[in-house]
């Protein structure tokens, strides 16, 4: 008994060390690189150029994406709730408040944010800020970004508490978590690559990962890259390069998908939407070929294709479509346009998972201003007039018919998708 | 090429069909060009006007609206459905007498061309028989108009008197609020 309590005692005491060592790890922030440029004396010129940069800098990484105001007016005000598995974390006030915002932040500050995930106070941001992807913000993008967001209109208004579950709300364990999952901060090296600007894009600013790299259990980033998750109830497809291909992307198609929110693949939905508006939708059109070209990573993308019907389509499921869905989306599910979205070429009930698809259908899709003009009427919420099991032959007509996938949706799956998402 | 399909419905209390019908037939269609119902008003044609809103009653889940123009008879074969021709009752003489809601319709002025009268009709019927079924306190009765009138489009009255027309008759009615009227009285 005293030999089994002694064993166990030593294991406490390694894992205590462990811990104390990992922490002290995920405690050290690494190296700052000093400031770009003399931020104190900047000339007319170059502070405009910086200025310019910076607006570039936070619309290509997206920060009103979660630092945006729900209640309106101001984009970086925060309040946005981010739902995860561990309980909800609310975007911060990124505007120069002093008392809420970041106003007092230095440059240096900043960049330790950005890249490293520390706060100026030696706290730890929740991993909800995407450092692990922003590790690779250059120096002189972070001090444009400073320099721009400092001259954003301040707001005072307090930031919201995180409601995290326990063990989730101890900040200094996230020390531990950076120790295993944080890289290192080491700045965008464009030397030898052969498409920095999409890399850059993608990987870093965008943050594209963050929400299409799978996650492991302590929800951090796998090596998958880009290959598709689930995230705040909605799946976020798979981007690689195979993937899109055989959902008949074309570069073309991704550039015009990003800068309207528009393509026969589809349009702009749930978390992706804010992100037309925020962010792609204000990118060049070199920013977004290069992105393109990224994604595709040298594989043809041979556009839309004609794909003959998955088999013998359920006669429930073709009644269903005739009845509730032919009226906007035609009988071949050719779409009309600015209205509804074609289906024959769009990729939504391409994916394994039928989430998305079975979300959309009950829940609709608000009318839409999506971008350059572009805009889409509402689709009705039609959760209200399909039983499951009706909602299963439907779901299933739509992925034999154009999903090229097997109609293999059961209603029970039917079932869980919508219970588990009355929330949302 | 559309196949065809065997269709019966109750059509405002009618047994219709069984009629051969194209199988992507919408519903606003059969009610004009076959059947001669031509209340139903078509207008945007893509489910954003609802001035072609008709009601289709099903006895578990209750009575809902759905714009004709876009929801196929494929879906409402077999259904109990009344349109706009079914609203109004009949006296002794069998002439017919405007519901409730048509009267207050009238009353307040609700419309001027009334290309959208039978969609709001049919909405605030299917509001009225709602409440009567579930009752909600006399607070909630605003809200409760706004959504169910909210998708119709009028380019004619503002809304204003349709709103306040359905407010009357929810008002009016016994056993359709709870809670005391003085409450809602107030000017909205
Ligand atoms: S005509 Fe049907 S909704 Fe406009
Ligand atoms: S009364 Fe004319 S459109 Fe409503």
């Amino acid at each position: 008994m005293i030999r089994l309590l002694r064993i166990l005692g030593l294991l406490v005491l390694i894992a205590v060390v462990a811990v104390g060592v990992l922490f002290w790890i995920g405690r050290d922030r690494g190296a700052t690189p000093a400031a770009s440029v003399d931020l104190a004396n900047l000339g007319p010129d170059q502070r405009q150029q910086m200025l310019e940069r910076g607006r570039w800098v936070a619309r290509a990484a997206d920060c009103a994406a979660c630092h945006t105001d729900p209640d309106g007016g101001s984009d970086l005000a925060g309040g946005l709730p981010m739902v995860t598995p561990m309980g909800s974390v609310y975007g911060t006030n990124i505007t120069p408040s002093t008392e809420h915002g970041i106003g007092d932040y230095s440059a240096d500050d900043l960049y330790r944010a950005v890249a490293q995930g520390v706060a100026p106070d030696g706290r730890n941001l929740y991993p909800a800020m995407p450092y692990p992807s922003y590790h690779r913000i250059t120096r002189a993008d972070s001090d444009a970004l400073w320099l721009w967001l400092m001259q954003q209109r301040p707001v005072d208004k307090p930031n919201r508490p995180d409601d995290l579950m326990f063990p989730f709300n101890i900040r200094p364990a996230i020390a531990v978590w950076n120790a295993l999952f944080r890289p290192e901060a080491e700045p965008f090296d464009p030397q030898g690559l052969e498409n920095p600007q999409g890399e850059y894009l993608v990987d870093v600013l965008g943050h594209c990962g963050e929400c299409h790299t799978p996650r492991n259990l302590a929800y951090a980033l796998t090596d998958d890259h880009l290959a598709g998750e689930v995230i705040e109830g909605a799946y976020a497809p798979d981007l690689r390069p195979d993937a899109l291909a055989r959902r008949g992307w074309s570069g073309e198609d991704l550039v015009a998908f990003l800068h309207r929110g528009l393509s026969p693949q589809g349009v702009m939905t749930f978390r992706m939407f804010p992100v037309l508006s925020h962010s792609t939708s204000h990118l060049s059109e070199d920013d977004l070929s290069a992105i393109a070209d990224y994604l595709a990573d040298g594989t043809q993308l041979p556009g839309p294709q004609q794909r003959p019907p998955g088999g013998a389509t359920a006669m429930d499921g073709h009644a269903l479509y005739l009845g509730l869905c032919a009226g906007c989306h035609g009988d071949n599910g050719q779409g009309q346009p600015h209205s509804s979205v074609p289906l024959d070429t769009n990729t939504t009930a391409m994916y394994r998972d039928p989430l998305n698809l079975i979300r959309i259908i009950a829940e609709g899709i608000p009318e839409r201003d999506l971008a350059q003009g572009e805009r889409m009427q509402a689709m009705p919420a039609f959760g209200g007039m399909l039983s499951d099991q009706q909602m299963a032959e439907l779901v299933n007509y739509l992925r034999e018919r154009w999903g090229g996938r097997p109609g293999d949706v059961t209603t029970g799956a039917v079932t869980s998708v919508l219970e588990r998402n009355e929330s949302h | 090429m559309a196949g065809r399909i065997n269709f019966t419905a109750s059509i405002n209390g009618q047994q219709v069909g069984p009629l051969d019908l194209p199988e992507d037939l919408m519903m606003v269609e059969l009610l004009q060009e076959y059947l001669n119902l031509t209340g139903t008003r078509l207008s945007c044609g893509q489910g954003v006007c609802s001035a072609c809103a008709i009601i289709v009653d099903d006895p578990e889940g209750g009575s809902r609206t759905v714009p004709a123009c876009i929801t196929g008879v494929a879906w409402l074969n077999g259904k109990t459905v009344r349109t706009i021709e079914g609203i109004a009752g009949r006296d002794e003489q069998g002439d017919p007498v405007p519901s409730p809601v048509q009267q207050a319709f009238l009353d307040h002025f609700s419309f001027q061309c009334s290309y959208c009268t039978p969609g709001f009709v049919n909405a605030a019927t299917v509001l009225v028989e709602r409440l009567e079924r579930a009752p909600i306190p006399v607070e909630d009765v605003e809200d409760a108009i706004l959504k169910a009138l909210d998708p119709h489009i009028c380019r004619c009255t503002g809304y204003v008197r349709y709103y306040q027309a359905v407010r009357d008759v929810i008002l009016s009615t016994p056993g359709l609020t709870i809670g005391t009227v003085a409450a809602a009285e107030r000017p909205a």
